[in-house]
């Protein structure tokens, strides 16, 4: 187990991780880092991006008020 | 074997999660079923929260817009994956709503992403017809894991609803993989015998035991007995598929509390199957009761096994030390299985016989009250006297001392006549003597 790698992981998982992630080596450690960074990454692109197309669906009437509670 | 399958279940569960493929956490094979889920509690909340101030001015944007657009800005703006995440944050009736508005497939892409714990009003919301809809789609996606995560969460109409459009494969690999275990119960309340009996016999057809024994597991008692009965009215080539599953993936600590349940009658006949008077199976029978403290199912079971049978157990008792022997006595006391003990220590080898005997003569007054009533009960007096004669000379004393005082005079003199006939000579005349 790599201290370091297991710090980046609890950095993406904002807490502790499990005890038995002891068992991984710094390789796996930072596999599932990089994992579950990427995800998050996709996850926040992908709702920037259905945010903005969702103001298309939305008559004119009622853009002004949607995009004020989206945007503030 | 059990727990390396649902650490796969847990890497299947949190690769779904996090966009992944299972092979791209097969690293994480080698850890604890239990730290994987843990794991992916974890990842759970943060993918949920991870865009959460965003998600919440969404679910807040919804409000202001009509029914059918939010379902049309839903399915075509936002996909599947963010309507899951969005699905918790919405009122619950407005969620329904959408969901009313939404086809069937998309909702079905929808459920695949949705953790039903952070929607659960909503879930337990749709209507069943539209539960059975999006069930019957994902039981074609072979989405078990999918659907495991609902139950629970569904109203009674809507799991019925569900459990009626798939088939009996299905709901058995859907059970095994049940997020919250303590539901299986519920759902096997729904379930009428027919449907169980067909259950059972698609477990033995499909190789699916290891499923069918995991619900057996993690059902009340007495639905633990009602389908123990039923799978004792299979033919024994369904039984012996249980049997040899049991035996090859180490199942026998979920097999013996069925036997536990099951009628006398069901329990007879399960003993009677051939399959289980195999060296192999009932040495995996008593690794299971050794492992897991189920000496009492075991001790009901001896006495109906054929004499060969018994005798293999014996055999595999040989090398029982004193806290294993502990452990059957007090079995015996706590669940009246005085018996069953009696006529199997009998049929052990001489040196594990001598253990017991010393076992059972330093019980307490109050635990001998029963077993002399047991021994008396059951005409075991030949047994008793042949264990006790195991005793060395002052133990034989003492022992015989508390018969004589705990048992009456009509017991000691059976007890007597049961030494005279079996040669016990220090025996007889330590009763004689005190």
């Amino acid at each position: 187990m790599s201290t370091k790698a297991l710090g980046a992981l609890e950095t993406e998982l904002g807490g502790r991780a499990p005890d038995g992630l002891d068992a991984l080596d710094a390789q796996g450690l930072r596999a599932l880092t990089v994992l579950l960074h990427d995800a998050k990454a996709r996850q926040s692109e992908a709702l920037d991006a259905a945010v903005e197309q969702s103001l298309e669906f939305v008559p004119r009437v009622m853009r002004g008020s949607v995009r004020k509670i989206l945007f503030g | 074997m059990a727990t390396l399958l649902n650490a796969d279940v847990e890497i299947l569960k949190l690769a779904r999660l996090v966009g992944a493929e299972p092979k791209d956490l097969a690293y994480l094979r080698h850890l604890d079923a239990q730290d994987v889920r843990d794991l992916r509690e974890q990842v759970t909340v943060v993918m949920f929260d991870a865009d959460r101030k965003m998600l919440q001015r969404v679910a807040s944007a919804a409000r202001l817009i009509p029914t059918k657009l939010a379902a049309v800005v839903g399915e075509r703006a936002f996909g599947p994956l963010l309507c899951a995440r969005l699905t918790g944050l919405l009122e619950p009736s407005r969620a329904v709503e959408v969901a009313g508005k939404l086809p069937t497939p998309f909702l079905t892409d929808l459920a695949a992403e949705l953790d039903p714990r952070r929607a659960s009003r909503v879930v337990a919301e749709i209507p069943p017809e539209q539960i059975a809809d999006i069930t019957k789609l994902l039981a074609e996606r072979e989405q078990y894991v999918v659907m495991g995560g609902f139950v629970g969460h569904l109203s009674e109409a809507a799991l019925r609803a569900a459990i009626a459009v798939v088939d009996d494969e299905t709901l058995l690999r859907t059970a095994y993989v049940i997020e919250s275990k303590g539901s299986i119960g519920a759902l096997v309340a729904t379930l009428q015998a027919e449907r169980l009996e067909s259950i059972i016999a698609t477990a033995a057809q499909a190789g699916l035991w290891i499923e069918a024994l995991d619900v057996l597991g993690h059902v009340s008692e007495r639905q633990r007995g009602q389908l123990g009965d039923i799978a004792a009215g299979q033919p024994d080539a369904v039984l012996d598929g249980m049997v040899r599953t049991a035996t090859k993936e180490l199942l026998w600590d979920d097999v013996l509390p069925v036997t536990r349940a099951m009628s006398d009658d069901s329990r007879a006949r399960f003993a009677a199957l051939k399959s289980i008077h195999t060296r192999p199976v009932l040495a995996s029978i008593v690794d299971a009761a050794s492992r897991h403290g189920l000496w009492p199912e075991l001790l009901q079971l001896l006495p109906l096994l054929p004499a060969a049978a018994r005798r293999q157990v014996a055999a595999l008792g040989t090398g029982f030390g004193r806290p294993v022997l502990e452990q059957i006595v007090r079995a015996a006391h706590e669940r009246s299985l005085w018996g069953p003990l009696m006529q199997f220590a009998t049929e052990l080898e001489d040196r594990t016989q001598v253990l017991i005997a010393k076992l059972v003569a330093a019980i307490g007054d109050d635990v001998l009250d029963g077993m002399l009533d047991a021994v008396w009960e059951l005409r075991l007096e030949p047994e008793l006297a042949r264990l006790a004669a195991q005793l060395p000379k002052a133990q034989l004393k003492a022992f015989s001392e508390r018969l004589l005082a705990q048992g009456g005079e009509e017991f000691v003199v059976a007890l007597r006549e049961s030494a005279e006939e079996h040669e016990l000579a220090a025996l007889g005349a330590a009763l004689e003597k005190t």
